[in-house]
């Protein structure tokens, strides 16, 4: 079984001021994810693969019993995919029905609490983000990061 | 527990007696009627057999236990039972809706009648009759050839006070009889375990009685428990985790090459009571289909008053058990395809049916029963039927159809109306020709991994038959391997797996491969083609063939090699998969094998299906 790296265990210790957000890199871009989505990062295991899916479902794993299907981030926006090393990730994700599903990515980089000010929303527009993977956009100093809708992500 | 003890006495005087009444009647069941029987006393009407005197019968009242003492009330002609029989019943007080209990009462007793009516004689639709029956009492008027049995179960139907022959029709014949009153001794219930030692050769039923008097009544409700489902499941899941952990036990790497006798037979031990453990946690989540069954009923009653159609609703192996949780998921379709069967399948007009030589009146039947892992459920009328010309050509104005018409099988065209937003009803009403029916059918089987299917002949009737898993959970699998891949067939719809000889490969002109069987030819199917996977082989004569059945139809598999036998816990397929279908592809769950990797099972009936 792979190792746990991080577990949230302190979803509901979000401050109040602002929403806890994990950050990963795929390529040289970074993007984040609301940590109340999150259930556990582990490490790439072997993946099981499912036939007749799309090419972005890589297959499932097992995780302490359950089976679970992961997402290449890569694959779902159309970007090459690389070989896993050991700074490849997978992040499970929890949803309200207790689905869970793990998307790979390249790295994990941090748990920022973001303060509210500093999201703002995309522009309503039919040409830019026509998938609508991306829910929000965050000013961190400057640093302009990405910030996915997790249920987009999943939903074909 | 005066209502126990004057059952005893009931128990005790019961063979020696050709006729046996007593009031009040509900002793057994109604703990109420121990008051009753304090403040009146418990007066038996009996009629001693032939070979018995009365007052040996009194003496045995006499000798029952806490019995106090009896006095003969009254001793009299007897009331043959022969030839029509009156009998007057009287409900409980404030049991409310006379009329519907009286129906209760005639539905009990009709089977076992030659000829039967009673007064008032409109109770099904006249509450009015409720107050008639409250006043004057529930006559009915019956032959039979049993008529003790009859009034037997009269007096066991619900709230029925009492029953009381009035007259019979033939020449009474005179006979002694005898109504003591048994009065009760008041004992503390403690005491009764200790009762005299006569007791103990008494019969079965009277130590029961006993017990429970021991038990101060307790000991009928202690048999039952009602379980949050929520638990079984957890323990379903926890056997499932225990049979895969078994095997990563017993089929640790670490012990290759060992031998260890103590272990095996430890281990053969273990995985015994692990089947039995699983065994045992299946047949607790199993319940009859009954209750699913008899919701029925009130559709059919429902709909036959609005629609003015005259059915009946026939059930056959309702004691058939199913998984709890898939009897939850039936509900809804039985309800759709029983109120189908109702609006569409029965002809509105009475003569329709008479002129196609069909009694007028029409039948839903309604039947379960078993074929190896399966539930088959039946819902069949014996009304109009599909009319498949009609299915086609709304199917082609839908646009529905991938073929020329003409290619159509029966089967095929009556497996469209399943198909989303497919309505051959004209008319939109209350209860049908949306068109949404069939398909939401569909999918709630196919949501607890079962199958519907449609079988019709016009005029005749229609048959929808839904075949269900018996259980959801643990399988039997052969686990085969293809390339990277382990998949898992069950082991139920395996007939053989073999070594092929190049003389058995047959070619279609098409290049499809068959398989030759002794003397019988059946498709090959390769999973790595099925599948686009990279094969460990592809060479026919290296790899391993294994012949499937389903729904008897046949097909030949090929796969890389076996691997071994073993039974895997059926775990489902995330939604976020099932969107894409995974089921119609023949994959019907996956399963984590005693290494930890994951072996996909195989539906055979989807993949064969398919060919």
């Amino acid at each position: 079984m792979s190792e746990v790296i991080y577990s949230a265990e302190s979803k509901k210790s979000a401050a109040a001021d602002g929403t806890e957000i994990l950050f990963f890199t795929i390529g040289d871009k970074t993007y984040g994810i609301e940590i109340e989505f999150v259930k556990e990062i582990i490490s790439i295991e072997q993946i099981t693969v499912i036939p007749k899916i799309p090419e972005y479902i890589k297959g499932v794993i097992n995780i302490r019993g359950k089976v679970v299907p992961v997402i290449s981030v890569r694959k779902r926006f159309g970007m090459e995919e690389i070989p896993y090393d050991d700074r490849t990730c997978i992040i499970v994700l929890e949803f309200d029905n207790g689905d869970q599903v793990g998307i790979i990515v390249d790295r994990v980089q941090e748990v920022i609490v973001v303060g509210r000010e500093t999201i703002s929303k995309t522009p309503d527009c039919r040409n830019v983000n026509a998938n609508r993977y991306i829910k929000n956009i965050v000013d961190l100093n400057g640093e302009i990061k990405l910030l996915l809708d997790c249920n987009k992500l999943i939903m074909n | 527990m005066e209502n126990l003890r004057a059952l005893l006495v009931v128990n005790k005087i019961a063979e020696d007696c050709e006729r046996l009444e007593y009031i009040p009647a509900d002793i057994e069941n109604n703990s109420e009627t121990a008051k009753d029987i304090v403040e009146n006393g418990f007066i038996v009407k009996f009629k001693p057999s032939s070979d018995m005197d009365i007052n040996a019968i009194l003496n045995l009242i006499g000798e029952t236990s806490n019995v106090k003492s009896y006095e003969v009330v009254e001793m009299g002609a007897v009331i043959e039972l022969t030839g029509t029989v009156n009998v007057k019943v009287t409900f409980e007080e404030e049991s409310k809706m006379e009329n519907l209990r009286a129906l209760i009462v005639v539905n009990n007793i009709k089977d076992k009648c030659t000829k039967l009516t009673y007064e008032p004689a409109d109770i099904e639709g006249n509450s009015a009759a409720a107050q008639t029956i409250i006043d004057s009492g529930f006559i009915i008027h019956f032959e039979s050839d049993d008529p003790k049995t009859v009034i037997r179960t009269i007096n066991a139907s619900p709230n029925v006070k009492c029953c009381e022959v009035l007259s019979a029709g033939e020449a009474p014949a005179p006979a002694p009889q005898a109504q003591p009153t048994v009065g009760n001794n008041p004992v503390p219930a403690a005491a009764a375990p200790s009762a005299p030692a006569a007791q103990a050769a008494e019969k079965k039923s009277v130590e029961q009685i006993n017990t429970m008097l021991g038990n101060k009544g307790t000991g009928q409700k202690q048999s039952l428990i009602s379980v949050n489902l929520h638990k079984l499941d957890t323990l379903l899941d926890l056997v499932g985790e225990i049979v895969i952990t078994e095997a990563m036990v017993t089929s640790s790497p670490d012990l290759k090459g060992l031998r260890l006798d103590n272990f095996q037979k430890s281990a053969r031990q273990l995985r015994k009571l692990n089947s039995e453990l699983q065994d045992t946690v299946m047949s607790i989540r199993m319940v009859p289909i009954s209750g699913a069954f008899n919701k029925m009923t009130r559709i059919v009653r429902d709909m036959k008053v609005k629609l003015n159609k005259d059915v009946d609703l026939v059930f056959e192996g309702e004691e058939t058990e199913v998984d709890k949780s898939i009897i939850d998921q039936l509900n809804d379709p039985l309800m759709h395809m029983v109120r189908n069967s109702m609006d569409h399948g029965i002809e509105d007009n009475v003569q329709d049916r008479i002129a196609r030589g069909k009694p007028a009146k029409g039948k839903i039947t309604l039947s379960a029963y078993n074929s190896s892992n399966e539930v088959i459920i039946v819902i069949a009328d014996d009304g109009t039927g599909i009319n498949a010309q009609k299915v086609l050509e709304k199917a082609e104005k839908n646009g529905l159809l991938t073929k020329p018409m003409s290619e159509y099988t029966d089967k095929e065209v009556f497996n469209m109306i399943m198909l989303p937003g497919f309505s051959t009803n004209e008319q939109v009403t209350e209860y049908s020709g949306r068109g949404v029916g069939m398909d939401v059918v569909r999918k709630n089987i196919e949501k607890i991994g079962g199958s519907v299917s449609v079988d019709s002949k016009w005029g005749e009737g229609s048959n929808f038959i839904i075949k269900i898993p018996l259980s959801l959970s643990i399988v039997d699998g052969m686990e085969v391997s293809v390339g990277q891949s382990i998949f898992t067939i069950p082991i139920n719809s395996i007939r053989e797996s073999f070594k092929i000889k190049p003389s058995q490969l047959v070619k279609d002109t098409d290049g499809k491969e068959m398989i030759m069987i002794r003397g019988e030819c059946f498709p090959l199917i390769r999973l790595y083609e099925l599948y686009d996977l990279t094969p460990g082989t592809d060479d026919l004569y290296e790899g391993i063939v294994i012949l499937v059945e389903s729904d008897g139809k046949c097909a030949c598999i090929f796969a890389d090699e076996l691997i071994g036998e073993q039974q895997v816990v059926v775990k489902p397929f995330s939604s976020l998969l099932n969107n894409f279908n995974v089921k119609q592809n023949g994959m019907a769950g996956c399963s984590i094998l005693g290494d930890g990797s994951i072996t996909i099972i195989l539906d055979i009936s989807n993949i064969i299906s398919d060919f």
